[in-house]
């Protein structure tokens, strides 16, 4: 089957889950022709030149990604025809007739978001999900620390940064990928996702709230160790419905290094 | 340009003596915020910008200013210091209200929000936004804050605006360097395999684009900036690596990285309005590490 065709299943079945493909959306081809026809699968949080070339030397010629190939969220690339590294990247995946597709939009319109859940597995959280506020996790109580260290310890980050009193108790965590950390409330004790701004917006107001003798706290997992795990719900997902292709998680991994 | 103390401290634009003499003499009526914010406008050397983030968040403008505070974010903290050092007068870099319009959106009732908005009434504080116009002023003031603190400043490299020659060494030493030198906790972050040799170093406080990461990786070896996007500059400084052109990215967060262009402000502020006591409030990196 093609590279298209593949698409169209995935099309298909988000019809029968009542979700329309959208008119504005960046799932769409990124490199590579959509009729080469497709020998395996690779999903991926980001199409890294690292993760194409993992994916080429197993064989997997077509692969979904999450975060885009050429470092903007609309994968222009005008500006990078001139580029020397942009320019590896292209003929790489020519190459190696490798063909990527964004799928990011509708990965988060699937229920529940595979993004979320694929954090929360890693986590060791799937158990605590609040069963009516999305993306609530309702754990044991803990202190940041612990808690940070806990996350640490699973993920095998590299560069999780926290914010807030490391004593502090912690039971009600909001969980988001990506860019989308939740923005801490009254009512959330935690906030755990990818990347953030860090001036207005919850840095700050972890702060304000600590001169106000009130504790809230962050941890920042950085964005690749936030959603990675989720492009693995998202080849589960796909198996069934390309069983003529092999379909396996190519993680991109943690993109930070440290100085020693 | 002025030396900058090292110290992260609190400190004091213009010396006790002349305070001192100030006082001496008749007090001349304090000027209004809306002065102070005039002159800065009209001092500032580039026209003011008819769509800006820039200008009063909070307060009053016809205000009395008894001194001015300049910092990277106005936090609660930040205030209770200025009202402490008797500064009535905040100029942040960042915003004031937890998001860039300022509108508390679904925090409108929030205790913290609340709690903030009570401080600036009660201490009748002005907070006044003054960072696309400082930001664009050329060379880049808090770039070269940045590299003066780290020392430097006297060896940028021609044709590259913002890229230092620093004395050779190692992505590692370098971030070893910065680490001694900055208040920074657990907000440091690299891409880069560590040995990398290092002779050329673009600063770019705050964050930096893809375009800008582009251009100016072409020239140095490593970016310093606060915080780069993690679809953007982020995985194209590791795509550097698997096209064998390796190139090292340093990200310190955007409060730290903005905190010595913060201070320059002050002295640069205190250089058009002499008559009025500025000072510098520092903020602390506000992320920890399990991993450091």
């Amino acid at each position: 089957m093609t590279a298209q065709q593949v698409v169209e299943r995935i099309q298909k079945k988000l019809q029968e889950l009542k979700i329309n493909w959208r008119a504005q959306t960046v799932d769409t081809f990124k490199a590579g022709s959509p009729e080469t026809e497709v020998r395996a699968i690779a999903t991926t949080g980001m199409a890294t030149f690292d993760v194409l070339r993992r994916a080429a030397a197993a064989g997997r010629n077509f692969v979904i990604t999450h975060e885009p190939t050429f470092y903007n969220h609309l994968d222009q690339t005008g500006d990078l025809e001139a580029d020397p590294i942009y320019q590896a990247k292209q003929r790489f995946i020519k190459d190696s007739h490798l063909v990527v597709f964004r799928f990011h939009d509708h990965a988060h319109a699937l229920q529940p978001d595979p993004l979320v859940a694929g954090s929360a597995r890693m986590l060791g959280w799937t158990q605590y999900a609040s069963p009516t506020e999305p993306r609530i996790y309702v754990l044991p109580p803990t202190t940041l620390r612990e808690l940070a260290v806990d996350v640490n310890t699973k993920l095998k980050g590299r560069a999780i940064r926290v914010a807030g009193d490391p004593e502090m108790k912690v039971t009600r965590v909001a969980l988001g990928p990506g860019y989308g950390v939740p923005p801490l409330t009254t009512s959330i004790d935690v906030a755990v996702g990818g990347e953030t701004a860090e001036s207005g917006g919850n840095a700050e107001y972890i702060l304000d709230a600590a001169a106000d003798g009130q504790k809230k706290g962050m941890i920042l997992l950085g964005h690749m160790m936030s959603e990675d795990w989720g492009m693995r719900e998202v080849a589960d997902w796909l198996r069934p419905l390309v069983p003529e292709v092999t379909v396996e998680w190519v993680p991109a991994g943690e993109p930070f290094t440290t100085a020693k | 340009m002025n030396r900058l103390p090292t110290s992260r401290r609190e400190f004091l634009v213009g010396t006790t003596a002349g305070l001192l003499s100030g006082r001496a003499l008749a007090q001349p009526p304090r000027l209004t915020a809306q002065q102070v914010a005039d002159r800065i406008r009209a001092s500032v050397g580039l026209p003011w910008r008819a769509q800006t983030t820039d200008g009063f968040k909070a307060g009053d403008p016809s205000t009395p200013v008894t001194g001015i505070a300049t910092t990277v974010m106005a936090s609660t903290d930040t205030l209770r210091r200025a009202v402490a050092s008797g500064q009535n007068f905040i100029v942040t870099q960042e915003p004031l209200f937890y998001s860039n319009n300022e509108d508390p959106g679904n925090r409108a009732n929030d205790p913290v929000y609340l709690a903030k908005k009570a401080l600036i009434d009660e201490h009748r504080l002005v907070v006044w936004r003054f960072a696309e116009h400082w930001n664009a002023r050329q060379p880049n003031e808090a770039a070269r804050a940045l590299a003066a603190l780290l020392k430097w400043a006297d060896a940028d490299v021609p044709d590259a605006a913002q890229t230092y020659r620093i004395r050779e060494t190692t992505l590692g030493a370098l971030v070893a360097q910065l680490q001694s030198r900055l208040p920074l906790r657990g907000g440091l972050r690299m891409v880069g395999q560590p040995g990398m040799r290092v002779r050329t170093v673009y600063v770019s406080p705050g964050t930096t684009s893809l375009a800008s990461a582009v251009a100016n990786l072409q020239k140095a070896d490593v970016i310093l900036t606060g915080e780069p996007r993690e679809w953007e500059a982020v995985p194209y400084s590791l795509d550097t690596w698997s096209a064998e052109r390796g190139k090292g990215l340093i990200a310190i967060g955007r409060l730290v990285s903005e905190g010595p262009g913060a201070q320059a402000c002050a002295t640069w502020i205190h250089s058009v309005l002499p008559e009025v006591r500025v000072e510098s409030i520092s903020i602390a990196d506000p992320y920890w590490s399990v991993n450091v």
